[in-house]
């Protein structure tokens, strides 16, 4: 079942090229609909309780390099999944109702995209990974260049390189890992449960962290490596921009779940406070943007910043309670900045323009469009109610049990977001009516692409336990494996006087005399004692 | 039923009300959608009754029901439910909230009759209700959280209300950022809880703090000040309490109900239910009750020199809150509540009675415009002297019993407790003085040509203009409709005022001190643990404050009486000889200005030189400083494609010739 | 006779080609200049084959005439066709392949 729901997309953009031009949107269609049909029969069958990967396909790919075609769903990637298919089924709808010319193309760039963004949700073995995530840029490249605004050719070229820049280090990582993981085993393996379990000594893990570090930081973006964001936002048509901002800033974070923190714990430990610092200065910088700049792309875009900005310092924070937030707020964040877009979208083709000061007063006469926007802004802003404000809950609470000067400067980037957020909301909606402004509502096929998506926000702030239930089990064995392996004892709640204990590895971590660490222990949940094993 | 399904019922009614509105505001014509809000609300009071009549039917000391309904979530160590808890404090404020609520509905069918918002208004109405009463019966903190937010978000929702008002939504912005700044503070209180205590349940809570915290111990003085950024938030103490003047631009009935009667007192009601929290810190108690002493007075200072009617109320309404803060802050808690209760009676009435006063001056709410309205709006007229003396503290109103209660404990914890029973009553004059500045300055005097017009039977009408700045308008969807509604002329509202004035003057007889104690008695099954809760001065001491407090107010009033009618140039007068204190209070002490210069202004400042420097420097540098060195490196390599044909044809060969040379002499 | 002189001569005759190809501007010039390089290793070819004693290089100095006769009649075509076109006649001035 992965398998197909891995390759459908890819196959549908395919069928487009060969069925009549009429038909084309009903394929494309019927594909990513599809797709989230068996995203959503994954997640029912998911069973929340095992440790390790479900649903599994191992088969030999690349013997003499040593790379294996693995796949697997766990509970970090879950949602990630079927936020992907979510967004994708969306945008899919949302541009069949505005048709672009040279559809084949568009449709089947599309397809592509979200089989190399599903692909990377999916691989288990590093070098798939690091192909996917390298395959996820070659449909963007034509979407935005083939079928943006102005200034369009420029802009993908800017974002290409940039992100190819990550890229190409990630990948230089990636190779040293699988060659010096064999170090002493004999043959070369890319799998990363093989990797997990020979981790490498701290030097090399410091470099190489570093490089995975900057690839996924430059995908999400994170700040000061986010130039290429404002052009390539400017420049994207709309429904691939919200693909963009909603699924693929994830795969970044997601890679650190995946990737960096099992297979690095010692460089995570090392590098926590500085990646803790990238991120806030990402939230409070990310926020002062967006509420600074008139363009509402980008302050969807800076804004979109500050939240990954959030989910960074709560993997960071190296607690499940944090991680499990990021999890939560990434497939919420997801949602809602792909709402955002197709609000976007609507408010330009009312006002025909997408500067703040040009637009007003579209809610006179457009009631639901005011209400469906003012329930996503509430949700931008994590108002608490929302699971956006479970996830910021679960992270903060994490960072502020882990590094509690993190939590008070994060916090103050939620006030700046109840700015911003309502500062969208006003300026374009409320307020007085613009010469340019026609304050039409809704339709109903833009309806049936927005409507569900809000009641999936409205569905999720009811019981955000749907999805911090599932994940919780993978993102506490992750954690604690990580924090395990790297001798790192983050203990909190009980007893204020018991602050964290951080220990070095020791030097030689190769030295597999000693009892085998601990996989999961039950200890790293709140309030007991350390596990008692050093690697 | 057991208290905490009425609970549930509690809830449910007001949100089943709110969906209605919501989903169904195009079917329904007239006055519908009002009058489902109001038995919504109407409901929820009947369930409150029952909760309450429900918990009476439990001993004393078992009092606390909890009931929850479903995990909301529960993943890494941290268990949240959906959890209610019904107990005689929460119990007491659903009372007064669904009560309160339901005459302010009862008043608003009428009063936004012509609005093309009216479904919306009820919709938002009705929402605020849920999240107040859902704020007041929550278990856990994450429920407080929640419930707290959402007033928030009512209350921004309802200030812009008339949303093609830019005043307007300028000051739902203001209030709600300064409402999230609250909620942060309350979230960060929660993290250190659930650090030192390992649990959001309250009950929990309460039980451990004692035991885990020694007295005013360094952490829980930390969790109560972030507590107290909450309550002072939304309670609008200084000095979070620039948004409450600016909230007058919603509607009337909305200042009512949410300015005055529920959701400034959330802060009281939140002081009140951490007293476990806040006996144990006493030193963040005590800094709580200077800062309800400093705002009191403060406040009341403003109310004598603003000219904008619902503004002096609303400066009331600080200033009242603050002698609230103060009581649940020493630890009059059973005094504290009662003058929550009968705030929102007179408060309530007030508003009410000003928003007929403002309909009857075609939009005016600039007092210096008004005048001689006694005789053409008799109703109103009556009903706004009759909660213009409970709020003086007028001898045997309600307001006299509790205010004085209040500082007569205050008098009696003695020490520097002192003070507060000081400032207390000199606030306690100049309310008295601001209350009838009101009274006089409207209903007395020569009349004015909308009062001349309304005596002989009609409605003054203006054309639609913003009150605060004149600016023109319409009455479409988004502005305020055609009609005004005066409470002469419409039943629902003089209905909801009398009931309001019936209950400001006997509704201190619950707690007259020597004959009944209701509201002590009733509410000591949630104080249980309180070391002060029993401590209480002796009735002859009561009565000598109550005293006192009687004859600053009825010594307030003649002032009044005599600055206004007696001798009308006494104020401008006034106004001239101590012109810079005058300049001072009408500017509201300059908050706004401070705020602006020290946090607005820094910030854009901040946020334009990330968008002009750091963006296009630093940002777009890296980019462009990449761009240039390939393209340098790319320009050096160009030297060597000259088109030079012969040069090329030199490189070969010279090229040919040296791989020659190596490979000869490699061989050997 | 040892081979030695013949890829002396040849060798000689090579240098005289290559500076030519180089110092000369005229495109006929460089063209014969060519061929004269073309030519010294025939003769290179011919002599080595003559000393191995077997028919190796001749055969392949014949295919190298061919080469030499077919490169010829592209360039003298390509310098016909310019002088037809009223181009310039001077390498030097040919640039426009420059970076």
């Amino acid at each position: 079942m992965i398998q197909i729901l891995l390759w459908l997309p890819l196959a549908a953009g395919l069928v487009c090229f060969v069925v009549p031009r009429r038909a084309v949107p009903a394929v494309a269609l019927l594909g990513t609909l599809g797709t989230l049909a068996l995203s959503i029969a994954l997640v029912i069958g998911f069973n929340s309780d095992t440790v390790g990967l479900q649903h599994t396909v191992n088969e030999s790919w690349i013997p003499a390099l040593g790379v294996r075609y693995q796949l697997g769903v766990d509970g970090i990637s879950l949602f990630l999944i079927l936020l992907t298919a979510l967004m994708w089924a969306g945008a899919t709808a949302f541009s069949i109702f505005r048709m672009p010319e040279r559809a084949r193309i568009y449709f089947f760039m599309l397809g592509l995209a979200e089989t190399a963004a599903l692909g990377a949700f999916l691989a288990q073995d590093l070098l798939l990974f690091v192909l996917f995530f390298d395959l996820m840029l070659v449909p963007f490249w034509f979407l935005i260049g083939a079928f943006g605004g102005e200034n369009r050719i420029a802009a993908t070229t800017k974002m290409i390189v940039y992100t190819l820049v990550g890229s190409l280090l990630m990948l230089v990582a990636a190779i040293a890992t699988a060659v010096l993981a064999s170090g002493d085993v004999g043959h070369i393996s890319f799998s990363l449960a093989d990797l997990q379990a020979n981790t490498l000594s701290t030097g090399s893990q410091y470099w190489i962290f570093c490089f995975f570090a900057l690839a996924f930081l430059i995908k999400m973006p994170a700040v000061l490596v986010h130039g290429w964001m404002p052009d390539a936002y400017k420049a994207a048509p709309l429904p691939v921009l919200a693909l963009l901002s909603g699924v693929l800033s994830k795969v970044g974070a997601y890679g650190f779940l995946r990737v960096v923190l099992p297979l690095y714990p010692n460089a995570t430990i090392h590098f926590q406070e500085v990646i803790l610092v990238i991120g806030v200065a990402g939230i409070i910088y990310g926020s002062i943007m967006a509420f600074t700049v008139t363009n509402v792309r980008l302050i969807a875009g800076y804004s979109s910043l500050a939240q990954l900005g959030f989910i960074t310092i709560g993997i960071f924070s190296l607690r499940p309670d944090g991680a499990d937030g990021s999890v939560l707020q990434m497939f919420n964040h997801g949602l809602v900045v792909g709402a955002i877009f197709l609000i976007v979208a609507l408010l330009w083709e009312r006002s025909g323009s997408e500067d703040l000061t040009r637009i007003g007063g579209l809610a006179m006469r457009a009631p639901v469009l005011a209400a469906l926007f003012l329930i996503i802004t509430l949700a931008n802003l994590a108002m608490p109610g929302t699971a956006n404000f479970m996830g910021e809950f679960y992270i903060l609470i994490g960072v502020f049990q882990s590094k509690i000067v993190f939590a008070f400067v994060a916090s103050i980037g939620v006030v700046f977001a109840a700015y911003y957020a309502i500062r969208l909301f006003q300026r374009t909606m409320q307020n007085r009516r613009t010469e340019n402004s026609d304050s039409r509502e809704i339709g109903l096929r833009d309806a049936l692409v927005l409507g569900p998506l809000v009641a999936c926000i409205i569905a999720l702030a009811l019981y955000p336990g749907f999805i911090l239930g599932r994940s919780d089990t993978s993102v506490k064995t992750t954690i604690a494996q990580t924090c395990l392996t790297g001798a790192y004892y983050n203990l909190s709640s009980g007893n204020a006087a018991t602050t964290k204990v951080g220990v070095r590895c020791p030097s030689n971590p190769f030295d597999k005399s000693g009892p085998p660490p601990q996989l999961f222990t039950s200890s790293i949940s709140g309030s007991t004692a350390p596990a008692t094993t050093t690697p | 039923m057991s208290p905490t399904a009425w609970g549930w019922l509690v809830l449910g009614f007001p949100l089943a009300g709110f969906l209605v509105n919501a989903f169904g505001w195009r079917v329904m014509r007239g006055r519908t959608a009002g009058w489902i809000a109001t038995i919504a609300i109407g409901l929820a009071f009947v369930c409150a009754i029952g909760a309450t009549v429900s918990l009476l039917g439990h001993s004393e000391s078992d009092r606390e029901v909890t009931s929850s309904l479903w995990t909301y979530a529960s993943a890494a160590g941290l268990d949240i439910k959906i959890g209610i808890l019904v107990d005689p404090l929460s119990a007491f404020m659903i009372l007064v909230v669904s009560g309160v609520s339901t005459l302010i509905h009862l008043y608003s069918v009428a009063y936004l009759d012509s609005d093309r918002g009216y479904s919306r208004y009820f919709a938002y109405l009705n929402f605020f209700v849920f999240s107040m009463l859902l704020l007041v019966l929550a278990g856990n903190f994450v429920l407080l959280i929640m419930g707290w937010a959402f007033v928030g978000f009512a209350s921004y929702a309802l200030i812009s209300f008339w949303y093609r008002r830019e005043t307007a939504t300028k000051a739902g912005m203001k209030a709600f950022v300064i409402n999230v700044i609250g909620d942060v503070g309350l979230v960060l209180a929660t993290f250190f809880i659930f650090r030192e205590l390992g649990s959001f349940d309250y009950l929990t809570v309460f039980r451990e703090v004692p035991q885990h915290f020694s007295t005013n111990s360094g952490v829980l003085i930390a969790i109560c000040l972030l507590l107290l950024v909450g309550a002072f938030a939304k309670s609008a103490q200084l000095p979070l309490h620039t948004w409450l003047p600016d909230a007058m631009e919603g509607p009337t009935p909305v200042s009512a109900l949410i300015h005055a009667a529920t959701m400034v007192t959330a802060g009281v009601y939140l002081i009140a239910r951490m007293y476990v929290l806040f006996e144990q810190a006493p030193t963040a108690a005590d800094i709580s009750a200077f800062i309800g002493l400093a705002t009191l007075i403060f406040a009341a200072t403003c109310a004598l020199a603003v000219t904008d009617l619902k503004r002096i109320i609303a400066y009331s309404t600080i200033s009242q809150i603050g002698y609230m803060i103060v009581g649940v802050s020493i630890g009059a808690y059973a005094a504290g509540m009662f003058q929550l209760m009968t705030h929102a009676f007179f408060k309530a009435l007030l508003f009410m009675a000003a928003g007929s006063v403002i309909s009857a001056m075609a939009g005016t709410q600039d007092i210096n415009r008004m005048g001689g309205l006694r005789k053409a709006m008799p109703i109103t007229s009556k009903l706004m002297i009759i909660g213009a003396l409970a709020l003086a503290a007028f001898p045997f109103m309600s307001g006299f019993f509790s205010k004085d209660e209040i500082l007569g404990y205050a008098i009696h914890r003695g020490g520097f407790y002192v003070i507060f029973a000081i400032g207390g009553y000199f606030a306690a004059l100049l309310t008295a003085f601001y209350a009838f500045r009101i009274i006089f300055r409207v209903f007395w005097g020569k009349p004015v040509p909308e009062a001349q017009e309304l005596e002989h039977g009609h409605l003054a009408h203006a054309p639609p203009e913003n009150p605060l700045t004149g600016e023109e308008e319409d009455t479409d969807v988004g502005f305020p409709g055609e009609e005004h509604h005066i409470a002469e002329r419409d039943r629902p509202m003089w209905l909801a005022m009398s009931v309001l004035g019936f209950l400001s003057i006997f509704g201190g007889v619950v707690e007259i001190p020597g004959l009944d104690n209701v509201v002590e008695n009733f509410l000591a099954g949630s104080f249980l643990d309180s070391k002060l809760y029993e401590n209480l001065p002796t009735v002859a001491a009561d009565w000598g404050g109550l005293a006192l407090g009687g004859l600053i107010s009825i010594v307030g009033i003649s002032l009044a009486y005599f600055a206004y009618v007696r001798r009308p140039g006494t104020t401008a007068a006034l106004i001239r000889r101590f012109g810079p204190l005058y300049k001072l209070f009408v500017n509201k002490w300059y908050f706004d200005e401070l705020y602006d210069a020290v946090i607005y202004r820094p910030l854009l400042a901040v946020g334009r030189f990330c968008n002009d420097v750091v963006e296009r420097v630093v940002v777009q540098g890296i980019v462009a400083a990449a761009v240039d060195v390939v393209r340098g490196v790319g320009v050096v390599v160009r030297g060597a494609q000259s088109g030079f044909v012969r040069a090329y044809a030199l490189l070969l060969i010279g090229g040919f010739a040296a791989l020659g040379l190596y490979f000869l002499i490699a061989a050997h | 006779m040892t081979v030695t002189w013949y890829v002396v001569l040849s060798a000689v005759l090579f240098a005289i080609g290559a500076g030519g190809v180089l110092i000369r501007r005229s495109p006929l010039v460089i063209l014969l200049c060519l061929e004269l390089m073309l030519n010294a290793g025939n003769l290179a070819l011919v002599a080595f084959s003559r000393a191995h004693g077997n028919a190796e290089g001749q055969v392949f100095a014949l295919i190298v005439m061919v080469v030499a006769a077919c490169e010829v009649v592209v360039g003298l075509g390509l310098i016909v066709a310019m002088y037809r076109r009223r181009l310039t006649l001077n390498v030097d001035d040919m640039r426009s392949l420059k970076g």
